[in-house]
């Protein structure tokens, strides 16, 4: 095999978008070594910029057809770029939020861009990765930066604990993923490749067999654990509380969006001979995360920690989508991310904006803020209402297109029990908007009544406050004005190769052959 | 020459093939028994530097193990990697923490550890179950003995170069989050002291107040 055949089998172009995003790392990095700290000016708009330069180059992909890339250990399709598309978004809007509140704890921002865009690398690379070497590099990627982004705050014991229980966590949970990798390797008779592993399997080991029942649990947990599901999520509220916010914000959505699209497809593409168990084992998981995450966040008193078993009870409602695995399914599960990441992020946005102005996440201290702060209010009351689901809101239209898909299903108890979780998940939604609004005067928590003077001048404040009017923007008319991205989650699903395959049709030849091997 | 022994094997079923399996068995029993007794140790004893000692023999019988199935790269690789690398970090840990902390007992630690006992046993008898039902698709391919890391090499540089470049990336990144972690930091106490209305003790903290349990202990 010479060098130019080798070039052009690699089909490189197809990671274009994670090339601009090394590319902008490199940048940042020996850009902030050669000037210094004066690079905080100009640093956080050139990550911008490579961020937003890698969803353009994502949206020249769209078309192409030849997705498989690397001889097979990436696959670009659209599905991948949807994802990829997805996690980019959150970084860049994530990048915004952060400025600020990096340059008040007095840390170096460059290396946090750097960790913070390593991650998102991680993340696009794991949504397309096709194979499983590839897969468990990337996720490692994705994994590690996050542990450093966690520990950042690293004079704060709050954040060393955050740091070491995420790492010790997250590293066990590697390591059983990796055991149930490896167990299917030795299945499929050395395949690495997800596309031909089961084919590989029903070739060798047949139907059914205890080895991927095993294989499935332990990936299973490894994915649970990056989306926090019940009873995969302990590390989650301790982790968000002690976790620098923007971090937070990042793990919530970006980092949870890269584990949705490793579990599409390696479920799909891996484990078809198991299907009932994974639907099986992922319906208790939705259940019981939309539940316990619902519930617990009812007596929560710190905002972190609110929002951390809200993300809880939001992969359960995508993990409806997941379960009932139909093209309105997985769409529907497109499209929730979609207004997520505004709604979500937007809600991370109005959390920091208060932290740095009055130094505390209780709840009980945005009782009058309504008085003081009325944009913050706003942000902040529309986020949070959106993502209980109330209807002009985008949220709105992402839960009924989720439970709509659900009902079509037939997967009767997930749509009711996530009906009925979303009504408790409004009541501690509102209960934050109520102490905002409604309060009296007199009932103004200390932190409201010392507000300092609204000064969007200050360094770092203007990308905050764009961030903030960019997520409010979005998730206000993200719902009404819903076709654009409703058209792109559905032809996102249609156009990928391995959902509309059925499962019948890879398994079928192998079939043919066993019975014709049954006959010699 | 321990190469040429096993690899007489493949050749034919004559004497000498049956005292290569031999050799075989008496040297797979000796790693299997050094390694088990020395995991066993690694948990039972109660001095650490002990354990991370040991833990070094267990790395070192699995690679033998490796030798013995004709891995020589990964041999040396486990070696390398787990001996050189991870063990010696460990043992840097212990020596650098150095905090001489009296061991006290729990009470009813019996529970525990019959429970941990049982879950241990519960996962391996229903892992060695596993192993022994599943009919493994065994390749058929002869063991390529040292012209592996030729293989290996031509497999990096076709269809696994996508993940050995992002290990690259990888590596760049844990790098510089040591650096991070591990370097001294100046504090810039005038950005604080500006925009804070009420300064907190130290630079390099999350921007929250610890909630109340912590700041009311004091």
């Amino acid at each position: 095999m010479d060098f130019a055949n080798l070039a052009a089998q690699l089909n490189a172009g197809t990671i274009l978008p994670e090339g601009i995003v090394i590319v902008t790392l490199l940048v940042v990095l020996v850009g902030d070594l050669i000037i210094g700290r004066a690079s905080g000016r100009w640093i956080p708009y050139v990550t911008i910029a490579g961020l937003l330069g890698a969803i353009g180059a994502l949206y020249f992909q769209w078309d192409h057809s030849d997705s498989i890339a690397f001889l097979g250990s990436f696959n670009g399709d659209a599905l991948s770029i949807v994802f990829r598309g997805v996690i980019a978004l959150s970084a860049a809007v994530t990048t915004l939020i952060t400025v600020r509140y990096v340059e008040q704890s007095g840390t170096p921002l460059a290396e946090f861009l750097v960790i913070l865009m390593t991650a998102t690398l991680g993340g696009m690379f794991l949504s397309g990765a096709d194979e499983l070497v590839m897969v468990f590099v990337s996720l490692e990627t994705l994994s590690i930066s996050s542990y450093l982004l966690t520990g950042y705050m690293k004079r704060d014991p709050r954040s060393n604990e955050a740091a070491l229980k995420y790492l010790l966590i997250g590293a066990a949970s590697s390591a059983i993923f990796l055991y149930g990798v490896s167990l299917l390797y030795g299945l499929s008779g050395g395949e690495t490749r997800l596309s031909q592993i089961t084919a590989a399997i029903l070739s060798s080991t047949g139907d059914q067999s205890i080895g991927a029942v095993i294989a499935l649990v332990f990936v299973i947990a490894g994915i649970a654990f990056k989306i926090a599901a019940v009873p995969f999520h302990q590390w989650t509220p301790d982790v968000y509380e002690g976790s620098p916010t923007p971090v937070v914000a990042f793990l919530s959505v970006g980092s949870k969006a890269a584990g949705f699209a490793l579990a599409i497809r390696l479920l799909v593409n891996a484990f078809p001979t198991v299907s009932e168990q994974w639907h099986f084992v992922l319906t208790a998981l939705a259940l019981l995360s939309m539940v316990l995450g619902n519930v617990v966040a009812l007596a929560q008193t710190s905002m972190k920690r609110m929002l951390a078993y809200s993300s809880i009870a939001q992969a359960g409602f995508v993990m409806i989508g997941l379960v009932i695995g139909t093209d309105a399914g997985y769409a529907s599960m497109v499209f929730y991310l979609l207004v997520y990441l505004f709604m979500n992020l937007g809600g991370f946005a109005c959390v920091i904006l208060f932290t740095l102005r009055t130094g505390t996440d209780e709840i009980s201290e945005y009782s009058g803020l309504y008085q003081k702060d009325p944009l913050l209010t706003l942000c902040l009351s529309l986020c949070l209402l959106s993502l209980g689901g109330i209807p002009p809101l985008a949220g709105f239209f992402g839960k009924i297109y989720l439970f709509w898909a659900g009902w079509q299903a037939g997967a009767y108890t997930l749509v009711l029990v996530g009906l009925f979780t979303s009504v408790i998940s409004i009541y501690y939604y509102i209960r934050v908007v109520k102490m905002m609004v409604v309060k009296e005067p007199e009932e103004m928590s200390e932190a409201v009544k010392n507000y300092p003077p609204i000064r969007w001048n200050l360094s770092g404040m203007r990308p905050l406050q764009v961030g903030l009017v960019i997520c409010l923007v979005a998730t206000t008319f993200a719902g009404i004005l819903s076709n654009p991205l409703f058209n792109l989650a559905n032809s996102s699903v249609t156009r990928t190769q391995f959902l509309q395959t059925p499962i019948a049709a890879i398994a079928r030849p192998v079939a043919q052959i066993e019975s014709s091997a049954d006959q010699l | 020459m321990p190469e040429s022994t096993f690899g007489l094997r493949r050749y034919s079923e004559n004497k000498i093939v049956n005292l290569a399996d031999g050799v075989q068995l008496v040297s797979f029993l000796v790693l299997a028994a050094m390694m088990i007794g020395a995991a066993i140790g690694v948990v039972l004893l109660s001095n650490i530097v002990y354990s991370a000692f040991l833990l070094a023999l267990v790395f070192i019988s699995m690679s033998g193990m490796y030798i013995l199935l004709n891995a020589g790269f990964v041999a040396a690789a486990q070696i390398l990697i787990y001996v050189g690398a991870v063990n010696v970090l460990i043992l840097f840990g212990i020596m650098l923490v150095n905090k001489r902390q009296d061991f006290v007992p729990l009470k009813n630690a019996w529970i525990s550890q019959v429970a941990t006992a049982g879950v241990c046993l519960g996962l391996f008898a229903l892992l060695s179950t596993m192993v022994l039902a599943t009919p493994w698709a065994i390749s058929s391919l002869t063991p390529i003995g040292d012209e592996a890391i030729i293989e290996i090499g031509k497999h990096f540089f076709s269809d696994y170069l996508l993940p050995f470049e992002l290990a690259s990336i990888l590596l760049l990144m844990a790098l510089i989050g040591a650096i991070v972690l591990a370097r001294r930091d100046y504090l810039p106490d005038e950005i604080l002291g500006r925009d804070r209305p009420s300064e907190q003790p130290s630079a390099l903290t999350l921007p929250e107040r610890p909630r109340e349990l912590i700041s009311g202990g004091k």
